[in-house]
């Protein structure tokens, strides 16, 4: 049965041409007309279209819970997913839709079954909360063995019963693209499961091709650079090892038991789509990330340049839309709450602006995502802001 | 609500997350059809299931959409300053109304994760027992299906619950099934734990247990206690966790309670703390035996602030909720509508039908009354039937009451809210006459 066809965007859109790119865009964007947003990267921002799109649903909805839950909730579901599967070049039954990258990464980590020997990888730029996710699973029985990802992790493989690596796509903190498909192919050389995180890769890394990449599980947050409503993510699980899902989290009602009389087998393994038309009307995913791209680029450049500091990345290799860049704080003052604090609230409350910063490597940094929206007169607001905001860092810190 | 441009008096200070200013100068329309400007939907829709999904109130809508707005002008400023005030405002007001301390509350998706958190807690041995019953919600029984297949492999103990019974004959029952399962066991009963997850309302029937006395009895047997609350807020007046003790309890908010879908509150008393190390998703203030400066856990509450990014109106909408509620009348003014609703619509529609309700004396009956259907108890319960029921009523007659094959018999069960009337059970009435015999038609042929 075809479900009525999905709200579309906003029906003027199709009748519009998109604006251009840079402060233009803030017509379609529904921020506070005086912030600096350079922070996309966190926790991601709907167009206008998009949420306008999710208003009209969510009025379908409440017109009806029942009709809709019950009959035609399923038929957009799958459409979601059929058009996400397309973009990262997988099958339409290898993706699930989840709440967030990490409640994707939980489900994936806590369906294995573990065993004394087991080892869990990650890096020391696993992103916090997967960390400590990994740091839990160790803590409780049977204690897999966590191990931190060094250049020598082939010795780690040695006498266990099975190594489970995560691997960052594109890392947090610092924002750098790593090169996660050979990572993955060396994981497979090595009989090792790789785990990708990749939160912030769809929308912002173009030709993902997962059927090519093969990695084992791959899970990406849709609300970050692909402009869905907060809060989605895609869960990808190529068919061979849909036996390891046995659940998601938490159980759902057709959960088949191996003990249930009649089983005959496991279950089988099977929003979003408003954001996906949105950004083929303002021209595809190679168009934007075109742009962002090279603005990250300069910008980073330009705010380095502001700051008498240098950008992370000169020759451009970690780098997609987000720019890593010194900070002017001595490196000897190291990471703590209240810098943290003084940071965020100077810049959020003060100064009206935000992008990232964290201690990485002995220096302090920041980390500045690039939208469509941005410009690069944005990175002189933030490079007045950090200024002042790191002047008072270092005067707090040497008191 | 707090306007951006003129903040209060301190930066940091809640903004109280009010519904439509308006509203607070108007009286509210009287329960009934009148209620029907205050809900959005379709206008002829007839709506007896606000029980499987909750509904939206519009200045409860129009409350969430500011804040939404308000989010999206800043997101970073939302998320990583103000959130938290909202978060404590919301934790703060809802231990109020179950009486429990503010820090024994946390804000979760639904009542499934609710209960998948407290049950992936524990460490689970050979010899553990987890007891469900016949009556247990379709997917917490999965979940406790699936604990049992994966290692440790506890085992469970099923419960049966057939209804009609008395809170007695429940009592009575319950206090024998839980005498038993612990004096089993052998040299195990010493180590192993056992942990009882109890309906406070059962879904399918809709029928309230007495679950505070299955709790004394699991107390007294060394027994844990995990409550499936999920119809309880809003609807169960006079809750009081502190008096009734339970080891766990977990209600959604945006049931009976009106709060936005989905959001639900998990109640882990203090002495319980010790037990949840971790939500899921393991936050990123989580403590480690393992860490360098390990100094004991994560306190509880901290857990829970922030478990991956999630859009944080439905949790936030409980503050907008129960101003709602409040200027309806409250709790016990809302319920007493509601209950006296559902005692008389149940009594109609069952002479309507020509069958009879499950409760005549209404033990079992808060808002939610169930009332015999007329298919004969030897058509079984099959897909097919279930999507003709469904598709009959919601998309041929548009009404809708949710629907079960219990104890031998076809049931309805029907959700009595502010917004209802008596005559919405006679247009039930004629809906269900024509699905029945379609039903009966479909399964003799």
């Amino acid at each position: 049965m075809s479900s009525e066809s999905a709200p579309t965007s906003n029906a003027e859109l199709d009748k519009q041409a998109p604006p251009s790119f840079g402060h233009a865009m803030h017509k379609l964007f529904e921020f506070d007309p005086s912030y600096v947003n350079l922070n996309h990267g966190s926790y991601g921002s709907s167009p206008k279209p998009v949420r306008v799109a999710c208003d009209k649903l969510n009025t379908r909805i409440e017109a009806n819970p029942d009709k809709f839950l019950r009959i035609e909730c399923i038929h957009h579901w799958i459409e979601a997913r059929t058009r996400v599967a397309k973009l990262i070049g997988a099958d339409v039954d290898e993706c699930v839709l989840v709440n967030n990258t990490l409640h994707g990464i939980s489900t994936i980590l806590r369906n294995f079954e573990w065993h004394e020997g087991d080892i869990i990888i990650e890096t020391t730029t696993t992103y916090n909360a997967v960390s400590r996710a990994i740091k839990y699973l160790g803590d409780i029985p049977p204690y897999p063995q966590v191990s931190i990802f060094n250049l020598h992790w082939q010795e780690h493989i040695r006498q266990t019963r099975k190594v489970v690596t995560v691997v960052d796509a594109i890392a947090a903190n610092p924002g750098v693209r790593l090169p996660w498909k050979e990572m993955v192919a060396i994981c497979r050389g090595a009989g090792v499961w790789s785990v990708v995180d990749a939160a912030h890769s769809i929308g912002q890394e173009v030709d993902i091709n997962l059927s090519e990449a093969k990695p084992d599980f791959w899970i990406s947050t849709c609300h970050k650079w692909l402009f869905a409503k907060r809060s989605c993510a895609v869960l990808y699980v190529p068919k061979r090892n849909q036996h390891v899902i046995k659940s998601c989290i938490p159980t759902p009602r057709n959960y088949c038991s191996p003990r249930d009389k009649d089983y005959n087998g496991p279950q089988s393994f099977v929003n979003l789509f408003e954001s996906l038309d949105f950004r083929q009307w303002l021209g595809g995913e190679h168009k934007i990330n075109k742009y962002t791209h090279n603005l990250a680029i300069a910008g980073g450049k330009y705010l380095a340049s502001l700051l008498g500091t240098s950008v992370m990345d000169p020759d451009g290799d970690l780098t997609l839309n987000m720019v890593n860049v010194e900070l002017p704080i001595p490196g000897d003052i190291k990471y703590s709450n209240e810098i943290n604090n003084l940071l965020r609230t100077t810049l959020l409350i003060e100064w009206n602006v935000y992008a990232i910063h964290y201690y990485h490597n002995g220096k302090w940094w920041t980390r500045c995502s690039v939208q469509i929206w941005n410009e690069i007169s944005d990175f002189e607001v933030l490079a007045d802001a950090f200024k002042d905001a790191c002047q008072k860092v270092v005067k707090f810190a040497r008191q | 609500m707090t306007d951006m441009k003129t903040p209060s008096s301190s930066e940091l200070a809640p903004s109280t997350l009010t519904t439509d200013v308006e509203l607070d100068k108007r009286t509210p329309p009287s329960f009934g059809h009148a209620m029907h400007k205050l809900f959005e939907f379709d206008p002829s829709y007839t709506n007896l299931n606000h029980g499987s999904y909750g509904s939206l109130p519009m200045p409860v809508r129009v409350a969430c959409e500011k804040l939404s707005a308000h989010i999206e002008a800043n997101p970073d400023r939302f998320v990583r300053i103000e959130c938290i005030h909202h978060w404590n405002e919301a934790r703060t007001r809802v231990a109020k109304l179950i009486g429990a301390e503010t820090d024994e509350c946390v804000l979760v998706n639904n009542t499934s994760h609710g209960i998948a958190t407290v049950l992936r807690n524990f460490e689970w041995n050979e010899g553990d027992i987890i007891i469900g019953t016949t009556t247990t919600y379709g997917a917490v029984s999965r979940a406790i299906r699936y604990l049992c297949d994966t290692p440790q492999h506890p085992q469970v103990s099923t419960f049966n619950l057939t209804f009609p019974a008395s809170h007695a004959e429940i009592l009575e029952n319950w206090r024998e099934h839980v005498r038993l399962v612990t004096s089993e066991g052998g040299d195990l009963k010493q180590t192993r734990k056992v942990v009882a997850v109890i309906d406070a309302i059962v879904s399918n029937p809709g029928a309230r247990l007495p679950w505070k006395e299955m709790v004394g009895v699991c107390k007294d047997a060394g027994v844990w206690s995990v409550v499936d609350a999920a119809h309880s807020i809003g609807q169960e007046v006079d809750i009081n966790l502190s008096e009734a003790k339970p080891d766990f309890w977990v209600s959604n908010c945006h049931k009976w309670l009106f709060a936005k879908r989905g959001c639900a509150v998990l109640y882990v008393p203090k002495r319980n703390h010790h037990v949840i190390k971790s939500p899921i998703p393991t936050p990123h203030n989580y403590y480690s035996p393992e860490d360098e400066h390990y100094d004991g856990p994560q306190e509880f509450v901290k857990l829970f602030e922030w478990t991956g990014t999630i859009d944080y109106v439905p949790l936030l909408s409980i503050n907008a909720a129960l101003d709602f509620r409040q200027w309806l009348g409250g709790e016990h003014k809302i319920n007493e509508y509601t209950h006296n609703l559902a005692i008389a619509g149940g009594k109609h529609l069952a002479s309507l039908l020509g069958t009879r309700v499950m409760d005549p004396d209404g033990d079992l009956t808060l808002n939610m009354v169930n009332v015999e259907l007329p298919i004969p108890g030897d058509i079984k319960y099959s897909d097919e039937v279930n999507a003709l029921l469904i598709k009959t009523l919601l998309v041929e007659w548009n009404t809708y009451a949710a629907h079960y094959y219990h104890n031998g018999k076809w049931w309805t069960r029907c959700s009595a809210q502010v917004w209802n009337e008596i005559s919405d059970f006679e247009v039930l009435a004629d809906a269900l006459r024509d699905v029945c015999q379609k039903v009966v038609k479909f399964a003799k042929q």
